[in-house]
């Protein structure tokens, strides 16, 4: 057993070593009601967080809406185009 | 056309002249014949389809589209690594564009029902997320043939669209040597965004 959580230990801390972002950009199509409600409906994000980063997306251009494994984040990505946002992932090295 | 509004059953109702329904569903329809190609399963039926499918492989095309319009609603995964841009197409692309197809298809399918409905367009969850969607696809391919590519394009000119305002007058007198057909566009544009802020509305 000891065995068993050292493993979960190791696993989670490449994990942590790795990190990547979700990133949505500005474009001049998206109402920014809806940029908001995909924020709230896709990510779970209170009204306040999804405004504040829809307002990122606004005026800086782009934000971060998520971080974590590689994977995670492709699936992030493939879920924002199917709303129609532009987005991408990186390695977190900004 | 009257906007959305919320039925007693939790449904979004609104209500569609026939030139509207038949907007619509012409505009749902070129996205989805636009993209049909991209979403379907190789069917190989004649020469040239054998050599689309033959450079689009299986799961996806391995660069950006050339078409701006394509390439915006199926964009690069990674802005900084190609390579990782090309694998994640290969694998996603098709399935990406059968959902828009099926999205843009269950739009038209909503629409012919409000059409032997008198007009009156039914939404139940399911839906609702289609027409977001598909308004948004519709959208950003008009945007991509009139070249609204950057802030400062947009009718907002501010980035994200904030939205149709009642101060919006002038902005064709303003004159930028477009065409009818660009005008046109630019109307249809305008409105739809008004559609998408109505659906907006009902749904919050």
């Amino acid at each position: 057993m000891p065995q068993l959580l050292e493993d979960t230990d190791l696993r989670e801390e490449t994990a942590l070593d790795v990190p990547w972002v979700t990133l949505v950009w500005n474009d001049p199509v998206n109402l920014m009601s809806y940029v908001s409600y995909v924020f709230r409906s896709y990510f779970g994000f209170s009204r306040a967080v999804a405004d504040k980063r829809m307002l990122l997306v606004h005026n800086e251009g782009r934000a971060v809406v998520a971080s974590g494994s590689r994977e995670e984040m492709e699936r992030h990505v493939e879920a924002m185009h199917d709303f129609g946002l532009w987005a991408t992932l990186q390695k977190d090295d900004a | 056309m009257i906007p959305f509004e919320r039925d007693d059953d939790g449904q979004l109702v609104a209500s569609l002249t026939e030139p509207e329904s038949a907007l619509l569903s012409s505009l749902a329809a070129q996205v989805a014949d636009m993209l049909d190609e991209l979403g379907s399963a190789p069917h190989i039926t004649d020469p040239d389809a054998a050599a689309l499918y033959e450079s689009v492989g299986i799961g996806g095309s391995t660069t950006l589209h050339d078409d701006p319009a394509i390439a915006r609603l199926l964009p690069n995964a990674y802005s900084d690594d190609l390579d990782a841009s090309r694998d994640f197409r290969g694998l996603t692309e098709r399935s990406l564009a059968a959902r828009k197809v099926a999205n843009a298809r269950a739009v038209i399918a909503s629409l012919d029902a409000a059409r032997s409905a008198a007009g009156e367009l039914r939404l139940d969850a399911a839906l609702v997320q289609s027409w977001m969607r598909t308004l948004v696809d519709i959208r950003l391919t008009i945007a991509a043939r009139l070249g609204i590519e950057h802030d400062g394009d947009g009718l907002d000119g501010d980035g994200l669209d904030s939205g149709p305002r009642a101060d919006d007058t002038d902005r064709r007198s303003a004159g930028h040597g477009e065409s009818d057909d660009s005008l046109v566009m630019r109307d249809v544009y305008d409105w739809l965004g008004w559609v998408s802020e109505s659906l907006m509305e009902a749904v919050e």
